[in-house]
């Protein structure tokens, strides 16, 4: 197991964002988180890299209990982030912000070659490298939020809605460019995504989270198979946790 | 005459660039006024005085109040800005003047609260060119000041330290998913402020020779007018602004005589920020506003 979770809390205040979730990850899949706004994605995931306090748990990644790491070291680790709304640094140009990837990890002429990976795989980005990030569109700071993400070298790759707000044509490049890094730099991957279709396309599996919890986990087919994991997955179904019974005995 | 007051007016306005940097790269990084600033001054001059006083050789005096500033300033780093990361952010500010009172106390409990006299650095090492009188340590203190600013852009522009300030600066957040240790990196902010507001109080304190307890506070006030009239969080134009309250302040002096000397210089802020309330330059400098 690359990532395992066991019994994960988070907590802002009285607000209970994540409820003793579990989950584990192989080396090498790509497993999707799924659920409706304010379900606890992102604090999961923020968690998961500690930046978030965790109020409860624990969180092994690649061997190590990481649980009462600071997030430097899971970074330096390979345990990285490509966070909700992109992030680019407007004062930095695009170079700059890829470089900020590899914060932790020497400028060796290796890493170099990797930036002129990046460049080559978003050829948007190329153009751009002497531009303040701030120049580039949505589309392109996507792009530049991967390309900082795989300058940090990472064995886990989590991306929190990466197609958020994005035309469909850009959104397309950007699963592509996902299930690239995947199969070709065997890099795992835990995608959060609002596109449900599209990310269990690409997923190995997925989590259904509602409220905090994992209310569901299994196989595309089979969570597709069912009717009404979509409509849990927006949030407005009452028979939830009848389903995710079903769910739970078919996984 | 002219050339003798720009002369001496630049000297002194490179002591209040160098605490304008200091102040306006806390400013442009943390979003934190620090005022114990002007503590870190007089640390700077009267530690300066207290070495010599000792009987300890110049260079060692200088390094060794350096050395005592930059100690003073992680203390204020530790106890004010890490302490209290995510209190409200007059917090800090606060606590940062507890810190210019705390430091002035304790010079006044080990040395007095009496004005001090500095030996003479240099004697008889006075430039003439063309009748103007050069000191040595004006000259020195000028290029020591010009060296330390190139420095710091150069380190804000071009290093991975400077890449994660500005970083920081604008998205803390942001810096810590990149994996960046903000405690290690915001004490590069103090290092920096601590050293060139101790080198400025040293500068000072060679060429007016008088340390006192409370030499930072005037100083401090025109530190900040130099900041405002350059624009918060821009480096060159502290040194900008920190010059023309300099060169204003001795040219105050010698047409409208000493009493008039502070109405000419916050005159002059006001009729700066009246016509440019964000100050002569703005966005020179990526640092920026932020957390
Ligand atoms: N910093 C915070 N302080 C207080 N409450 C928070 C904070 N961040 C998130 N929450 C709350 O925690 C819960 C989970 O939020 P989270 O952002 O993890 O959801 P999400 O599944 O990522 O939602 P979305 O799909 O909208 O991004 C929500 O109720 C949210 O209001
Ligand atoms: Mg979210």
């Amino acid at each position: 197991m690359l990532l395992n979770v066991r019994d994960l809390d988070v907590r802002y205040g009285r607000v209970h964002a994540v409820k003793a979730m579990s989950l584990n990850l192989a080396a090498g899949e790509v497993v999707a988180v799924l659920g409706a706004n304010g379900a606890g994605k992102s604090s999961l995931l923020r968690a998961l890299l500690g930046i978030e306090r965790i109020a409860g748990g624990r969180v092994e990644f690649d061997g190590k209990d990481v649980t009462s790491w600071p997030a430097s070291r899971r970074v330096k680790e390979g345990l990285v982030l490509v966070p909700e709304g992109r992030r680019a640094i407007n004062a930095l140009t695009v170079e700059e912000n890829l470089l900020m990837g590899a914060y932790n990890r020497r400028l060796t002429s290796a890493v170099k070659k990797e930036v002129d990976e990046v460049y080559d795989r978003f050829p948007n980005l190329a153009a751009r490298r002497k531009s303040r990030a701030v120049v580039l569109s949505g589309g392109e700071q996507q792009m530049l939020a991967i390309g900082r993400g795989l300058l940090a070298a990472p064995k886990l790759m989590m991306l929190d809605e990466p197609s958020l707000g994005l035309s469909p044509r850009l959104s397309e490049e950007v699963f592509v460019a996902i299930g690239e890094l995947s199969r070709e730099k065997n890099i795992t991957i835990l995608l959060v995504e609002q596109n449900t279709h599209r990310a269990l396309e690409i997923a190995g599996r997925a989590y259904v989270v509602e409220l905090g919890r994992v209310v569901a986990v299994g196989s595309p087919e089979t969570l597709m198979s069912d009717g009404t994991m979509l409509e849990a997955y927006l949030g407005q179904g009452k028979a939830t946790s009848a389903m995710s019974k079903r769910l739970k005995v078919a996984s | 005459m002219i050339g003798q007051q720009i002369i001496n007016g630049v000297t002194l306005g490179s002591v209040y660039a160098m605490v304008a940097v200091a102040l306006t790269l806390s400013i442009g990084v943390l979003n934190f006024l620090n005022f114990s600033i002007p503590g870190l001054f007089m640390i700077g001059g009267m530690a300066l005085w207290a070495l010599l006083d000792a009987g300890i050789p110049w260079p060692l005096a200088v390094v060794g109040a350096l050395v005592i500033a930059v100690a003073a300033s992680l203390m204020v780093e530790r106890f004010t800005w890490r302490w209290l990361r995510g209190a409200p952010h007059f917090v800090p500010l606060v606590s940062s003047m507890a810190f210019l009172l705390l430091f002035e106390h304790i010079a006044i409990a080990y040395w007095g609260s009496d004005m001090r006299v500095v030996p003479e650095a240099f004697s008889g090492g006075d430039w003439r060119i063309a009748g103007l009188v050069i000191g040595i340590p004006q000259l020195m203190g000028l290029l020591c000041s010009i060296a330390l600013v190139a420095g710091l852009s150069w380190l804000l522009a071009s290093t991975r330290t400077g890449r994660a300030l500005r970083t920081i600066a604008e998205d803390p957040d942001t810096a810590l998913l990149l994996g960046v240790d903000i405690n290690r990196v915001v004490s590069v902010v103090f290092i920096v402020a601590g050293l060139f507001t101790a080198l400025a109080g040293i500068l000072f304190a060679i060429n007016y020779r008088q340390v006192h307890p409370f030499m930072g506070e005037a100083v401090g006030l025109k530190g900040i007018s130099a900041m405002i009239i350059g624009g918060m969080g821009n480096i060159w134009g502290s040194i900008v602004g920190g010059l023309i309250i300099g060169t204003t302040e001795v040219f105050a002096i010698s047409y409208f005589g000493a009493d008039f000397v502070d109405l000419a210089v916050f005159g002059l802020l006001l009729a700066i920020l009246i016509l440019r309330p964000t100050g002569l330059f703005r966005g020179m400098q990526p640092v920026r506003f932020g957390i």
